[in-house]
């Protein structure tokens, strides 16, 4: 298993993991966001706690194989997932677990 | 709401007979190719209109059909009924709550698996569905053979395989899509099972809500709600008014968590997946070799390290040169017939109708030339436009944000704001709803701030006019200079934001790439369209209404002597002195610059009024017979084209900023040489680039924020910013010597 950030250009991987509760969802949860800066009554992120779910959505789950198209060492990465290419920034990338396929 | 209206009228005769209107929504995965299908079956009968009342993304078209009247909603694209972004909660809450009577699902034929989980998740809002599989033909160019019989009988609705950009497919649709409408028989649509535990549990939640009476069967189907509620989705709870504490919630779910633990919103997740997966598996043959396709060449070189920032840069010249050469030409012949026989024309009328003087001073010094002076930027801001729907269209936009990620981390955003930004060089307002593409408030927020600092069209205007008294040799370059200024600035305020107002976590970039494609004419014609409107329709009202107060401000009190004892000119003058350090204390500076905060551009209009001579007795005796004045314009316009042409081959420098030069309101011109140095018309065009954004911006951003805050921010920031910038320029530059 490696982070999906260290699968070089070309190669082929299975996700193995994702994390499923990354980013600000908990944040919005407990109000941490609010004492932050107070942008809180933006409508367009009513509580909720699915913007984790984006991967998952988009269609990075576990199972997939994913086609490592561009990563260049630095900066973000493009996956091609079926035919459908992702970019991804590369924090998240390191949070994304894969086994190597041979190809 | 009209729609509901429409919905209700409709409704009542329902069965299989024919029904005189009904709604379809458009929903899909986003570059599924909504627009372009729904551009296909409204065709010419198309009117696109902006959406009564609270969003200006959702769109909604309407047209005949054999005695009925069809309207299609044009939804944000959506991978799924759990939002993530603004646009997906617009979309997801009419599917829910405005329940259109038939849903059409376009789904990428080249990416069925993820389409199809969307597809999943719309069946379960018991809304008769049509799946348009779309760009049938690009998955049988990739070697996909798709059987849509089985995926019709699997998903218990129809599918019709379409191309939108060639209308393949679209008639077809339309008849399925009215028959489905107008058919009462319930169709037995596939429903997910999840497990003989969960759907235990759905069914006693749905008992529970059946005895909690009415109040909760109001928003959506019964089974949707139920898993809704065993997901914990917080926003159907919020909506039924349960808490995730509430007891009922807990005794539903309670035998669920033990046994799936907490998360059972990814186990059903899982199930959708699974099914999806094992939909395109029955339904889709692929190939057993992938072809190395176009689009994988062309990212191979467009996103290169080394490359990319390169090549993103050399278009956006490229853009820059393309707007300006070709329009260039357009923008001075208009504004010749404007000034010239225009305003003639329509003191001659007057006076022949017999209209006193001060109504022919109102229209030809007011009205022609305040809005005249704004219309003459159409060209400009049409070709830019036009150019940004190109990108956008192609799929180079998405690239370009990728591009742009590692150096918008500088600024403590990443890529996707970059495209609000860039679009904010043609209009800041559109730019402004743009960010709803941003999933989390901080970002939106900041980027918003941000995007003022792009120098939109309006401002352009303004910097054409002293760009061309004072600087015409080398117009090109300081025109350049204007924008890089804004560019550098919004760098070094937002650094400043993200270490002061910002601080937080590095957002998370997520973003789908879609291939290149090779955009109609007609699309990119409607969206340049679309885009473009605004600033008409601005101009048509907005700044008509603006001009003749403006006229009123300068020509009252009755019968003032000089436009100076106006009351336009008592402010000015009162508000003068604040400019005085910057190098443009004058009254007539000052009150263009109040004025131009309802929209740049009517700094020029005011200029325009303020700087013409008082009396325009003094009317040319000898004017050009109308005949001979048409073909004048008739001629200068092919000239026009030609030179358009012309620039576009010859040279690589922008070649014509100098075009003021010979015609137009040479008056105004005159004026501002004997009012301003090149310094203080620097320190001006500056000025205006960086002081408080024009009033529809700030509008846009209480309504994208729902609170004056952030456009009470940008108010404050860019008036300190534009303050001292100019200062710098003037009292700086003085010291040096250029004055």
């Amino acid at each position: 298993m490696l982070p999906l950030a260290f699968l070089k250009e070309d190669e082929v991987a299975e996700i193995v993991e994702s994390p499923h509760r990354y980013g600000y969802g908990h944040q919005y949860r407990h109000g941490a966001w609010k004492f932050r800066n107070g942008v809180d009554q933006l409508d367009c992120c009513r509580k909720r706690k699915h913007s984790d779910d984006h991967l998952l959505n988009i269609g990075l789950r576990p199972g997939k194989y994913v086609r490592m198209i561009s990563n260049s060492g630095a900066g973000p990465l493009v996956l091609l997932i079926d035919e459908c290419r992702i970019a991804l920034g590369r924090g998240i990338a390191m949070k994304i677990y894969v086994r190597r396929i041979e190809a | 709401m009209i729609i509901e209206e429409e919905k209700n009228k409709s409704g009542q005769g329902a069965a299989s007979n024919h029904r005189a209107s009904f709604v379809i929504a458009v929903a899909g995965n986003p570059n599924a190719g909504k627009s372009t299908l729904i551009n296909a079956m409204a065709g010419a009968r198309l009117q696109v209109g902006n959406w009564p009342g609270v969003t200006v993304e959702k769109k909604s078209a309407e047209f005949e059909y054999e005695g009925r009247r069809i309207i299609l909603v044009d939804l944000p694209g959506t991978y799924s009924l759990s939002p993530y972004s603004q646009e997906e909660v617009i979309a997801r809450d009419y599917l829910v709550h405005e329940r259109p009577d038939v849903i059409i699902n376009v789904v990428d034929a080249t990416n069925l698996e993820r389409n199809l989980y969307f597809t999943l998740q719309l069946l379960e809002l018991e809304i008769p569905l049509i799946v348009a599989l779309n760009m049938y033909d690009e998955a049988g160019q990739k070697g996909f053979r798709i059987d849509t019989a089985k995926m019709a009988s699997m998903l218990g609705c129809a599918v019709v395989p379409t191309v939108a950009t060639r209308r393949e497919g679209v008639d077809r649709l339309i008849e399925t899509a009215v028959e489905f409408a107008e058919s009462s028989n319930r169709r037995e649509m596939m429903a997910v099972s999840y497990g003989e535990d969960i759907e235990k549990a759905v069914r006693s939640i749905v008992e529970d809500m059946k005895q909690h009476g009415a109040e909760l069967v109001n928003h959506g189907p019964s089974r949707w709600q139920a898993l809704k509620i065993i997901e914990t989705d917080e926003i159907v709870l919020d909506e039924m008014g349960i808490s995730a504490d509430d007891n009922f919630l807990k005794q539903a779910t309670h035998h669920l968590s033990k046994a799936h633990g907490e998360d059972l919103e990814t186990l059903l997740a899982d199930t959708r997946y699974a099914l999806a997966a094992g939909l395109t598996r029955e339904a889709l043959k692929k190939p057993e070799t992938r072809k190395r396709e176009l689009t994988e060449r062309i990212d191979a070189i467009v996103l290169n390290r080394y490359l990319g920032i390169p090549i993103f840069l050399f278009f956006m010249w490229l853009i820059f040169k393309l707007t300006f050469d070709i329009a260039g030409p357009f923008t001075e012949w208009f504004d010749a017939v404007i000034s010239g026989p225009l305003t003639h024309w329509s003191a001659a009328v007057m006076t022949l109708a017999g209209a006193p003087d001060w109504a022919i001073s109102l229209v030809t010094e007011g009205v022609i030339a305040g809005v005249g002076a704004v219309l003459i930027f159409l060209p400009p801001i049409f070709a830019m436009m036009f150019f940004i729907t190109f990108l956008e269209g192609s799929g180079y936009m998405a690239r370009a944000a990728f591009v742009m990620d590692r150096m918008m981390h500088a600024i403590g955003l990443h890529g996707k704001s970059f495209i609000p930004l860039l679009l904010g060089f043609g209009c800041n307002v559109p730019a402004v709803y743009a960010t709803r593409t941003l999933e989390n408030p901080r970002d939106k927020a900041l980027t918003a701030l941000l995007i003022p600092l792009m120098s939109c069209g309006a401002r352009l205007p303004v910097y054409l006019l002293f760009v061309g008294v004072f600087f015409s040799a080398y117009a090109g370059t300081v025109l350049w200079s204007l924008y890089i200024l804004g560019i550098i600035l919004a760098v070094m305020v937002g650094w400043i934001f993200k270490k002061t107002l910002f601080r937080g976590e590095a957002p998370v970039f997520i973003m789908e790439l879609p291939p290149y494609r090779m955009p109609t004419m007609t699309s990119l014609l409607i969206h340049t369209w679309e885009k473009g409107k605004h600033y008409l329709i601005k101009a048509g009202t907005f700044i008509l209404a603006i001009t003749i107060c403006i006229w009123f401000g300068l020509n009252l009190p009755w019968g003032v002597e000089s436009k100076r004892d106006s009351y336009l000119g008592h402010i000015g003058q009162a508000a003068a002195p604040v400019f005085a350090p910057l190098g443009f204390g004058t009254w007539e500076a000052a009150s263009s610059l109040i004025t131009g905060v309802i929209a740049k551009e009517i700094v020029v209009s005011t200029m325009g009024e303020v700087y013409t001579p008082k009396d325009g007795d003094d009317k040319e005796k000898n004017a050009p017979s109308v005949s001979e004045e048409l073909k004048q314009i008739g001629v200068s316009f092919v000239g026009a084209v030609g030179k358009a042409v012309g620039n576009v081959f010859s040279t690589f420098g922008i070649a014509t900023i100098s075009m003021e030069e010979e015609e137009g309101t040479e008056s105004l011109k005159t004026a501002i040489k004997k009012n301003f140095t090149p310094l203080s018309a620097y320190a001006f065009m500056a000025f205006v680039l960086l002081y408080v954004p024009c009033f529809i911006v700030l509008v846009a951003m209480r309504h994208e924020f729902g609170t004056w805050k952030w456009a009470g921010v940008t108010i404050a920031y860019q008036s300190v910013l534009a303050w001292t910038v100019s200062f710098i320029i003037y009292q700086g530059g003085t010291l040096i010597g250029i004055g």
